[in-house]
């Protein structure tokens, strides 16, 4: 050991102790030491500047590394950050799962008897669609009555002797098994579930793997052979699980042990002590139960179930008359029910229920159904319905059909060509359609006084919808008198082809169209008036010259067919005593006569016309109501033209001229009102009261007095009323 | 912590080499009895040298662990299963998967060794085989003064089985490595016979278990 240097000092096995202690031996007295001192000290000075030196040297490196530094503890922090959230991403994933987070609310009700079975059956089933639509391949499971959705979650499925993951699976646990899908994590967003395996409850056996080196919250499924080992990803699904499993398995054990129903079962879902009483103590009890109920009683809920599935609708309803038969029998011989029987009784109206759902379904108007199968396709619905006594909701659904394809078959029909081709067309749907529902209706529902009104009151409302319409459609000013007569004449016609089934809705018809009616007639006179009236001004008072032998005895023939002999008027070859204007009033009035008689006709036809006669005076009958109307305007019409002959009779002065005038007036007043009273009288039974006023007021023209002098009394029409 | 470690190299090490033939060889062995004679109690005495003195039923649990078997690394797994009688229904699959049973029993209890028998039963039933590696145990052998099944009377059970019979102490760890061990060399030796019997007809049903074990064996 000699003087101090750095390489002995910086050397790596120095020891200051031994150094000193050696120095102490070696150097002796207080200069020595001294001088040692002062060496060290300049040493230590010489590194510390050396220091100094390397820190300079290596400023912008020492700088750099001290960034590069302070960067890598950001990185650290924003990568412990980004963790945190993924952790709390993948657990609110975990919690909301598929079918939402009410999953162990649902699970705990399930257990619960509580009286919303109806609802928990509803979302028993849109859990088991979720998870048929999320997973592919599985639709096949998903479709068992009471089959429940326990738990789920994704699991990593580990190598059995490796412990190595394997691959990502997603597990559900149904009440009765355990479903296994694999997990293809195509991209990033989406992950497909591709069924893989379902395992019988009864087939395997649950191991909780408590120590598998540094594998943590794992279990095993041992279905022989297989036996898989899943990873959770965390202690509490893993707990889910097994409890679940056990709560399952339990359950299931003591369903077939017992035959006896899962809600009985103990609520609490970890059951861990062996001696649970409902375990012990059914035996006894259900097998007094068993024997009391016949088996096909017992399975009757899953077979309906099953029929309805099937729409095997009869068969269902065989079933339910069967169990209510059994039920009614039951009772009446057992005073008391047990639960089974009152759980069964109650499953069954349930299922009745559900039947009931299905076929209204079937009946409901819809728009995406084709109505090709008319009302034929719906006669089965509407039997079952019946016998299951629900006749007034399926006569409501049926009316309703029937008025939608009523209204689809009307769309049908095209505004084109005359106003009465178009209404022959339209009305004959319309009644043929009718008549075919109301056969249809017959059939579906006879002896059904109730349903039977809702008929009538269908039917109605719908002949309602035709004539409004119709009126709509053919009382417009354009459409003349005959035309109107010729489509009010068919719609009658096709309204009473419903008489034959019963429904008489003439009436009804008459009573809607009494007032456009009215109004049509009071048009037709004014614009009949306004002609006479325009041809007035224009007579010359002149015979009429028809020029041809043949034109004359056409002429004669037209009338005669009428029931007017011309015969006394004719002068000369081609001579008719009788004015252009006489004439064509003739023929207008006749053809408006002929128009009236045959609405009146029509209007008549279904009243017993041999009463008519006597209770007209006294009766405002509708129909008489039209009658008096059409008798007004033929009165009014008449005298417009009465009017014409007396007015220029007053003015004319010539004999011969007003001769001329009186034979054409006596022809008015005569030969053509007799001919129209007889009509008239064919059709009604009397003479038309107007007419006959018209002719008694008129007689003095025909005498050649004029009715300046006499005080005409007005036609009114109260005093036929 | 010496067992983590342990677990830990051997999970590194077969990360490293992916052959399967590194794995050490596995041996399944499954605890039976009925509720409350100490199964979980062996089963944790064995796995962590700790005594649980809290009883709570087991439902069925599986533990594995790493040891050295006369010089050489094997695995063992071991299915503690539940005692319970609900859940016997589905004992069978459980027994399906043992390579080897300990039976295990109270001697404080003597209804627990009257079920051993139905335990024998059920397993030669479902395991089809009476040579299957099955040892019979007494536990709680600490409390002599509360003894109701005799020594004779379980060996001569054990004699009529042709299996051997310990009695064992999860409290005071007697005998606990050993009936673990015992078993698990009956296993071997059993493997090893259904090997050469396999190789003699060519078959290679259980190729990977038997390659592992030759493995194991030339070590």
């Amino acid at each position: 050991m000699g003087e101090p240097t750095l390489s002995l000092l910086g050397s790596s096995d120095f020891n200051p102790d031994k150094y000193v202690r050696e120095l102490s031996l070696n150097f002796v007295g207080g200069l020595e030491l001294a001088r040692l001192r002062k060496k060290v000290h300049s040493l230590s000075e010489e590194t510390s500047n050396n220091l100094k030196k390397n820190v300079y040297e290596n400023y912008m490196q020492f700088i750099d590394t001290a960034k590069e530094i302070s960067h890598l503890e950001s990185e650290m922090y924003q990568l412990n950050h980004l963790l945190t959230e993924q952790k709390s991403l993948l657990n609110s994933l975990y919690n909301t799962s598929i079918l939402g987070d009410d999953s162990l609310v649902v699970i705990e009700a399930d257990f619960s008897k509580d009286d919303s079975e109806e609802k928990k059956e509803e979302i028993r089933k849109q859990k088991l669609l979720a998870l048929k639509e999320k997973i592919s391949g599985s639709s096949h499971l998903m479709d068992a009555p009471n089959r429940k959705v326990l738990y789920e979650s994704y699991l990593t499925e580990l190598d059995s002797i490796e412990n190595t993951p394997l691959k990502s699976v997603y597990g559900v646990l149904l009440s009765d098994g355990i479903l296994i899908a694999n997990a293809n994590f195509d991209d990033q967003e989406s992950i497909s579930l591709q069924f893989e395996i379902y395992y019988d409850l009864g087939s395997v056996a649950v191991v909780n793997v408590r120590d598998l080196g540094n594998v943590k919250q794992a279990f095993k499924l041992l279905a022989f052979p297989d036996s898989r080992i899943f990873q959770c990803k965390s202690s509490t699904v893993k707990k889910e699980w097994l409890d679940k499993l056990d709560q399952a398995k339990k359950e299931r054990l003591s369903q077939e042990q017992n035959k006896k129903d899962v809600t009985l079962i103990d609520k609490s879902p970890s059951r861990s002590s062996s001696i649970d009483v409902p375990y012990i103590n059914p035996f006894e009890e259900i097998d007094e139960e068993v024997s009391i109920h016949p088996e096909w009683f017992l399975e009757i809920p899953d077979e309906l179930d099953v029929c309805v599935a099937q729409r095997h609708f009869e068969e269902a309803l065989a079933l339910l008359d069967k169990a209510k038969e059994y039920t009614v029998g039951y009772i009446l011989t057992q005073n008391q029910d047990d639960h089974i029987f009152s759980d069964i009784s109650r499953k069954v109206e349930q299922r009745k229920s559900t039947l009931i759902d299905v076929l209204m379904k079937e009946l409901e108007v819809n728009h995406d159904k084709s109505l090709q199968g008319g009302l034929r396709a719906a006669r089965r619905a509407v039997r079952l319905l019946n016998q299951l006594d629900r006749s007034m909701q399926s006569c409501e659904l049926f009316l309703k059909l029937c008025s939608s394809m009523l209204k689809i078959q009307c769309k049908r029909v095209k505004r084109e060509g005359s106003t009465s081709t178009y209404v022959r067309h339209l009305s004959s749907v319309v009644f043929t359609n009718m008549c075919h529902m109301t056969e249809e209706f017959l059939r579906a529902f006879p002896d059904s006084p109730s349903c039977a009104s809702a008929y009538v009151v269908w039917a109605s409302h719908e002949l309602n919808l035709f004539t409004s319409h119709f009126i709509k459609q053919a009382f417009v000013p354009q459409t003349s008198l005959s035309t109107l007569t010729e489509c009010i004449i068919l719609v009658r016609g096709q309204c009473e082809r419903l008489c034959k089934y019963g429904i008489d809705l003439c009436y009804q018809l008459d009573g809607s169209l009494r007032s456009p009616l009215t109004k049509a007639l009071r048009d037709a006179k004014d614009k009949l008036i306004d002609s006479i009236k325009l041809r007035a001004q224009e007579d010359k008072w002149i015979p009429m010259n028809l020029k041809s032998k043949s034109a004359l005895a056409r002429l004669m023939q037209e009338y005669l067919d009428v029931g007017l002999l011309l015969n006394d008027y004719v002068t000369g070859d081609y001579w008719l005593q009788l004015t252009t204007n006489t004439v064509s009033f003739t023929k207008l009035f006749l053809k408006f006569l002929d128009d009236c008689l045959k609405l009146q006709t029509a209007d008549l036809l279904h009243i017993i016309d041999e009463t008519m006669y006597f209770v007209y005076d006294c009766l405002k009958l509708q129909t008489a109501d039209l009658l008096h109307i059409i008798d007004e305007t033929m009165y009014f019409v008449y005298e417009a033209q009465i009017k014409h002959v007396e007015h220029s009779l007053k003015n004319e002065k010539q004999l011969e001229q007003r001769q001329f005038m009186i034979k054409n007036a006596d022809f008015l007043l005569n030969h053509l009102l007799n001919a129209v009273q007889k009509k008239y009288k064919d059709v009604n039974n009397f003479e038309s009261p107007g007419l006959v006023k018209l002719k008694t007021e008129n007689t003095a023209v025909l005498k050649g007095i004029t009715a300046t002098a006499r005080n005409i009394t007005k036609y009114s029409s109260t005093e036929y009323l | 912590m010496a067992q983590c470690g342990g677990v830990r190299v051997h999970q590194n090490q077969f990360i490293m080499s992916k052959k399967p033939t590194v794995q050490p060889a596995l041996h399944k062995v499954i605890m039976v009895g009925s509720g409350g004679v100490g199964k979980s109690a062996l089963t944790l005495q064995f796995m962590y040298d700790e005594f649980v003195e809290d009883y709570e039923p087991t439902k069925a649990d599986s533990y594995r662990k790493k040891i050295l078997l006369d010089g050489e690394d094997v695995q063992i797994d071991i299915l503690d299963t539940a005692g319970q009688e609900d859940y016997a229904a589905i004992r069978d699959h459980y027994f399906r998967s043992g390579e080897g049973f300990l039976c295990i029993f109270s001697i404080t209890e003597d209804e627990s060794f009257q079920a051993t028998q139905e335990f024998r039963e059920q397993i030669l039933r479902v395991k089809n085989d009476e040579n299957i590696p099955f040892l019979l145990v007494g536990n709680k052998c600490d409390l002599e003064d509360k003894r109701k099944v005799s020594f004779q009377e379980a060996s001569e059970r054990a004699r009529q089985w042709g299996v051997p019979y310990v009695e064992t102490s999860a409290k005071t760890r007697e005998h606990v490595d050993k009936v673990f061990f015992d078993l698990m060399r009956e296993i071997r030796a059993r493997k090893m016979e259904e090997n050469k019997a396999n190789n003699g007809r060519g078959k290679d049903r259980k190729k990977k278990s038997i390659k592992s074990f030759l493995f194991c064996y030339k070590h």
